[in-house]
């Protein structure tokens, strides 16, 4: 598959419940073959896109279009798609086999040619020796297998997948991230997962679409995402950052001065011509992630400022700390450095040196 | 801390007292009765009087007597039949309240089980008005000229008990009905479609079967409630309207005869449970419980 075809594309889409608008002008292109995870906090519309993908809903203005063709008016039930529901919705009344076998049964295959299948599809999801249990007597993360066996069997162009892992705990969710995620390389069909976590969406995604409120905030790699996020929703919600506001100076080369109340940092602005292009005094913010926040080294160059630890907390295998700095207009400030065995260099109460690399921090604007 | 220290107490002294009530009620109001019942009908009566001699007479009668096991047929056939049309009638009815939304579904619910608030006999009157040589339907059918002259096909006939027990039991009916259909979770049905499936596809592999233990409470409240029934066969059934109800309630009123009556009783108790075992082994969801 090439991944660099888009399958299916979202353009201008709006979604209303009555007078209360909950898209706007939605545009969005998945790329065939593509793990794209949907982020973002509750309420933010990202069920609702997936809901009308899968035709559970229909649109208020806009189109999709599947290869090029419109599908807006497609009924559910004639959409090559195939939904991974968030409770699993497995029929409790059929064994894990009916269930598997439901999709193809309904469009009259062959009953030998379906009970290959299913046969195949849960070897794929390991659970080959499940197939006459009913649904009752498997546990969560049994059942969650039995649901994607389900959604894969008709050989979909496209799996939606709706917070599929919500319902399992910690460490079942792990595991299944990973699993989804073999799944998902083996049988090479795209899948459009919807979560509002975001370490799971990190974890998972070729690419993340993160939304707010109805509008879709930023859509790129989850790399992109955590170091050059575009806005400040983004910058505060993808991962722990630290933020510090401020008015945008002068440029130069590939950085860019901002003036705040910790002095004057510079931070990034490679391949951000949108950055660059900002008039200078705009608002913006300073970010910089609590990794790349150091104690200042004497040799140190890049942005200096001193704060004081406020609170250290232990958090295994890093040791995360908060910082006032910037006198009077205090900032908190979150530092994380690798724990050690006889205890930490840091003293809460004491006041430290700091200090970024102009290269590990960057801007957005307000 | 302390309210719940002075409340254990007083829960607790009464706690035995209530286990004790709820176990005793229903063995005196209910298994007490069935017990006599069982007992008198090995019984005997002797020129009015009962004789208490254990006797296996009553049922050698009831086996033997070419009257009594062709009405018993007869009866369980009609109940059968009162069963089936409700569930017919009740389960598209059902089905269309559960399509509704909102406000809407619980109002047609409640009109539906109005005729549950009205006396017994006064329904039976209104039907026999309704169903009479005279009556209201052939008024209307003879003004419609569907038919040239008054039907003599439900007056006072098994045909006219079928059709009253039916308009009588059909909220029994709908109610378990409703109560099975609303409890399917939509997503069940959303994902019926995601797989490919039509409407009607959707309907029968899934909200039927998952309805099917409401239809079995409703056959099996509605059957028993009709075979017990002696009062709407005596007043629209006629001559001909027979059924076994009657010959019990002749038992005990005008013959006289309680051990046979008791008999009678007992035989059409088993039929009841049967009824009810049936009705709770298929109401059981194949696998599990949702």
């Amino acid at each position: 598959m090439n991944q660099n075809c888009d399958l299916l594309t979202l353009r201008s889409v709006s979604k209303s419940y009555g007078t209360v608008p909950v898209l706007y002008d939605i545009d969005l292109a998945i790329r065939d073959g593509e793990f794209l995870t949907v982020l973002g906090p509750s309420g933010s519309g990202k069920t609702t896109v997936l809901r009308l993908i899968g035709g559970l809903e229909p649109l208020t203005s806009g189109e999709i279009r599947l290869d090029g063709q419109d599908i807006s008016d497609m009924p559910i039930n004639r959409r090559p798609f195939n939904t991974v529901f968030q409770d699993y919705a497995l029929f409790p009344h059929l064994t894990v086999a009916g269930n598997v076998g439901y999709g193809l049964s309904v469009r009259h295959v062959a009953r030998k040619e379906i009970a290959e299948r299913v046969a195949k599809a849960l070897e794929l999801v390991q659970l080959g020796r499940f197939t006459e249990r009913f649904p009752a007597q498997l546990s969560g993360g049994q059942r969650q297998r039995v649901a994607l066996a389900r959604a894969l069997i008709c050989q979909p162009r496209l799996v939606l997948l709706d917070e599929p892992l919500a319902a399992l705990d910690l460490e079942l969710r792990r595991q299944m991230q990973e699993f989804l995620k073999s799944i998902q390389r083996e049988v090479k069909t795209t899948f459009l997962f919807v979560t509002h976590d975001q370490e799971e969406a990190i974890g998972m995604a070729d690419r993340i679409c993160v939304m707010e409120a109805g509008h879709i905030r930023q859509l790129g790699t989850p790399h992109e995402l955590y170091y050059k996020p575009n806005c400040e929703f983004v910058a505060r919600f993808f991962g722990e950052n630290n933020l510090v506001a401020g008015t945008l100076g002068e440029t130069r080369g590939e950085f860019r001065a901002i003036e705040t109340a910790l002095g004057r940092l510079v931070c990034s602005v490679a391949d951000q011509p949108h950055l660059k292009a900002a008039a200078t005094g705009a608002r913006g913010f300073a970010a910089f992630r609590p990794e790349a926040l150091h104690l200042a080294g004497d040799g140190d160059a890049g942005n200096r400022f001193s704060g004081a630890i406020a609170d250290l907390a232990f958090a295994g295998s890093s040791t995360v700390a908060t910082i006032t700095a910037g006198g009077d207009a205090a900032q908190r400030l979150r530092l994380r450095f690798p724990s050690r065995m006889d205890g930490s260099v840091l003293r809460a109460g004491e006041t430290v040196a700091l200090s970024f690399a102009p290269h590990e921090g960057h801007l957005v604007l307000a | 801390m302390s309210s719940a220290g002075l409340g254990r107490p007083i829960a607790f002294r009464w706690s035995p007292l209530v286990t004790a009530l709820a176990f005793a009620l229903p063995v005196v109001f209910v298994l007490a009765p069935l017990a006599i019942f069982l007992v008198y009908s090995f019984f005997s009566v002797d020129q009015g009087q009962i004789v208490y001699a254990p006797t296996l007479a009553n049922y050698l009668r009831f086996f033997t007597d070419p009257v009594f096991l062709p009405v018993f047929w007869r009866t369980i056939v009609l109940c059968l039949s009162v069963a089936a049309i409700s569930i017919l009638l009740a389960y598209p009815t059902a089905y269309f309240l559960t399509t509704l939304h909102g406000r809407w579904r619980y109002v047609l619910l409640m009109l539906l089980m109005v005729p549950l608030l009205m006396s017994y006999v006064i329904k039976i009157y209104a039907i026999r008005s309704i169903l009479g040589l005279n009556g209201f339907l052939n008024k209307a059918l003879v003004g419609l000229g569907i038919i040239a002259e008054p039907s003599t096909l439900f007056v006072f006939n098994m045909n006219a008990i079928l059709l009253t027990l039916t308009l009588l039991l059909i909220p029994f009916a709908i109610l378990p009905i409703f109560l099975a259909l609303e409890r399917i979770p939509q997503v069940l049905l959303s994902a019926s479609h995601d797989l490919g499936a039509s409407n009607l596809q959707t309907f029968l592999r899934i909200t039927l079967p998952l309805s099917l233990p409401g239809v079995a409470s409703a056959a099996s409240f509605v059957f028993v409630l009709a075979i017990g029934d002696f009062l709407t066969p005596q007043m629209v059934g006629g001559i001909s309207g027979f059924t076994f109800g009657r010959i019990l309630y002749s038992q005990f009123g005008t013959a006289f005869n309680w051990p046979f009556g008791a008999a009678l009783s007992v035989a059409l108790a088993m039929v009841v449970i049967a009824a009810i075992l049936a009705g709770e082994r298929f109401g059981r969801n194949r696998g599990a419980s949702l």
